[in-house]
């Protein structure tokens, strides 16, 4: 029984990841329609981040060789302090990679240049300010609770059940925030029809803003949390996760949230599932998936079929 | 200028070709590097393991027979071809952002196979592949008619009849299909076109690199081989061109500056579509430059590059 519920828990906190980060995607995807390949790299920033500021000193390579902050935050307070920083970063990003094509009305295929050209810059900064080499969070980040925990006679690495029950709460917030808030039903109405919503009165820029804000806010989160389970393997490591949440974001039905995060469930469980000696085939299964629903259901297992309008 | 760098503009331009193709029917994809991985693998698997291929020539520094070689790209442009056309039957139903996100799929599950196959040398590759030329001046010349004959095939193409539905289907696919357009056959040819043109370069770069492993054909490539693309104009073939020998050489010439020149590039990808929407390479630039040719040659040349002023007498230059 208890390899099944281990299992079950490595599945769905790296799925939980999948979700969050296919998520950031979603809120620019819904506002803009078009993707922001620098979401990646926002991601990755998140993880130097939030290393950053539980007090991790900088390696030896880098520019800032030795740099260390001179406070620690304790790992709940350091997590949205870097989603705070993200979120800026990615509204620079919004500033500089988007907003002169809007101006312009650029074709959509534009917006994939430019922002890999913020990403690229992003993930080269880190490289050389920080150094190309890997860094792991202390294990005492988490501060008092123990790294492994006993459930059910299972043996569960604390950091994961912290994984699932962070990316629960701000899916909920999330959630509520969209339905619930003033703002958040405006961020529908300019993602439903930018220009009927900017004749009701609603400042699309602002929203288009705050969708960014909120996306790289969801990747600094997400960077942060695969850094605190995993470690950062160097600064092109979110590329990877990048390229898996597009898979998930497409399986999910692009511009659903709850789709989002259903997917990344499955994705997660099912790469859980792959056996030890295939396990070079794991990255893979992000893409297989991909493939397949492309083929049965390209809106996805939660969007809506799209008509196209002559 | 430094020989091996002229061979890799020459690649790079070849590359973006193989981008600018299904573009000339509207569909964005980033399959390209994906086919050119699977020729420089086929390069390396039968050049190292067939020794029938070697010829006569003798294993202690004889010359690798240039018609192996073609025998390579012939048979990774049949593989490729076949392939890109059982996928483009699949994938090409798909519209959009959904079409390019399929080929970055296909892209990542190719790289993940060849980092796993035992055949493929894993993530270390395949190395001392045979060289069929003495110095980088050979792969030049090699590189340079195979980049003539891809150019003068496109520009065969933009003139011709199944150029101008392609770029119909790219103006308007709906308006091209009521007009009896069949978009789905056209929009595969130039999907197999550009699997072709990727699969020969990757012979040629396999042989040329004299080793090859699977990061040679990432995402990371996709993206550049776009930027090619788009930085260079995406209306003619000589944008992706000028696209391709360009940014080949940038990261290069700006090795002076160390490790900024990443930091540049990437400047120059997000700075460049909004100063130059269009890419650096308009058809009306395009034809102010042809116009300034002496008239005999543009003749010869048959510069009509754009197909409405191939229809249309009144705007030849």
């Amino acid at each position: 029984m208890e390899p099944a519920l281990q299992f079950l828990i490595n599945g769905l906190s790296t799925g939980a990841v999948y979700g969050l980060f296919a998520l950031g995607y979603t809120l620019v995807f819904s506002v803009l329609g078009v993707f922001n390949f620098a979401h990646g790299a926002v991601f990755t920033l998140g993880a130097y981040l939030t290393y950053l500021l539980v007090g991790g000193a900088v390696g030896a390579n880098g520019l800032l060789a030795g740099l260390q902050l001179p406070f620690a935050l304790p790992f709940w307070a350091a997590l949205p302090a870097a989603g705070l920083l993200t979120a800026l970063v990615s509204l620079a990003v919004e500033a500089t990679a988007f907003r002169p094509l809007r101006r312009h009305r650029a074709e959509p295929l534009l917006y994939l240049i430019t922002s890999l050209g913020a990403g690229v810059i992003l993930v080269n900064l880190l490289q050389l300010l920080l150094g190309a080499e890997g860094y792991s969070l202390p294990t005492t980040a988490l501060g008092a609770l123990p790294i492994t925990l006993t459930i059910a006679g299972a043996q569960l690495r604390s950091v994961q059940l912290v994984l699932l029950v962070v990316a629960a709460l701000v899916l909920v917030v999330l959630s509520l925030w969209l339905e619930g808030s003033r703002s958040g039903k405006a961020l529908q109405a300019v993602s439903e029809d930018a220009t009927t919503a900017r004749l009701l009165g609603i400042d699309s820029d602002a929203m288009i803003r705050l969708g960014f804000a909120m996306s790289g806010f969801l990747a600094g989160i997400a960077g942060g949390l695969v850094g605190l389970s995993l470690s950062i393997s160097g600064p092109y490591f979110g590329i990877s996760y990048g390229l898996k949440a597009l898979g998930v974001l497409v399986l999910g039905g692009m511009g659903s949230v709850s789709g989002a995060v259903l997917a990344g469930l499955i994705v997660g469980s099912a790469e859980a599932l792959v056996p030890s000696e295939w396990s070079g085939y794991r990255d893979a299964i992000a893409y297989a998936f991909l493939f397949g629903v492309l083929l049965l259901r390209p809106q996805g297992l939660l969007g809506r079929a799209q008509s196209t309008k002559v | 200028m430094d020989t091996t760098l002229l061979v890799q503009m020459l690649l790079g331009a070849l590359l973006a070709l193989s981008v600018y193709l299904p573009l000339t029917c509207g569909q964005l994809s980033l399959a390209t590097p994906g086919f050119y991985a699977i020729g420089g693998t086929l390069a390396a698997l039968l050049s190292t393991k067939v020794p029938a291929l070697a010829g006569a020539a003798d294993p202690a520094g004889g010359a690798y027979p240039l018609g192996s070689v073609l025998l390579e790209m012939l048979l990774a442009a049949l593989l490729c071809g076949v392939l890109a056309d059982g996928i483009g039957r699949v994938v090409l139903r798909l519209q959009g952002i959904y079409l390019t996100i399929a080929t970055i799929a296909l892209v990542e599950i190719l790289r993940v196979v060849s980092l796993n196959l035992e055949i493929t040398g894993g993530a270390v590759g395949i190395f001392a592949i045979p060289q069929p030329f003495a110095d980088p001046a050979g792969y030049a010349l090699f590189a340079g008619a195979l980049l003539a004959l891809v150019c003068w095939l496109c520009q065969r193409l933009a003139v011709s009849r199944p150029g101008l539905a392609m770029a119909a289907i790219r103006d308007d696919a709906i308006a091209a299909a009521s007009s009896g357009i069949p978009i789905e056959g056209w929009k595969r040819l130039a999907f197999v076109l550009s699997a072709l043109v990727a699969a020969v370069t990757g012979v040629v770069a396999a042989h040329f690199l004299n080793a090859w492993n699977p990061r040679l054909g990432n995402f990371d490539a996709s993206i550049t081989t776009l930027a090619f693309v788009v930085f260079g104009g995406s209306r003619t073939w000589v944008g992706p061109v000028v696209g391709g020998l360009a940014l080949t050489a940038l990261p290069e010439l700006l090795r002076p500056v160390g490790d900024l020149r990443l930091i540049v590039f990437g400047l120059v990808i997000l700075l460049g579509p909004a100063l130059f929407p269009q890419g650096l390479v308009t058809p009306e630039r395009l034809s102010a430059v042809a116009a300034r040719l002496p008239e005999p040659l543009q003749r010869r040349l048959g510069f009509r590059l754009s197909p409405a002023e191939a229809l249309d007498p009144e705007v030849r230059p």
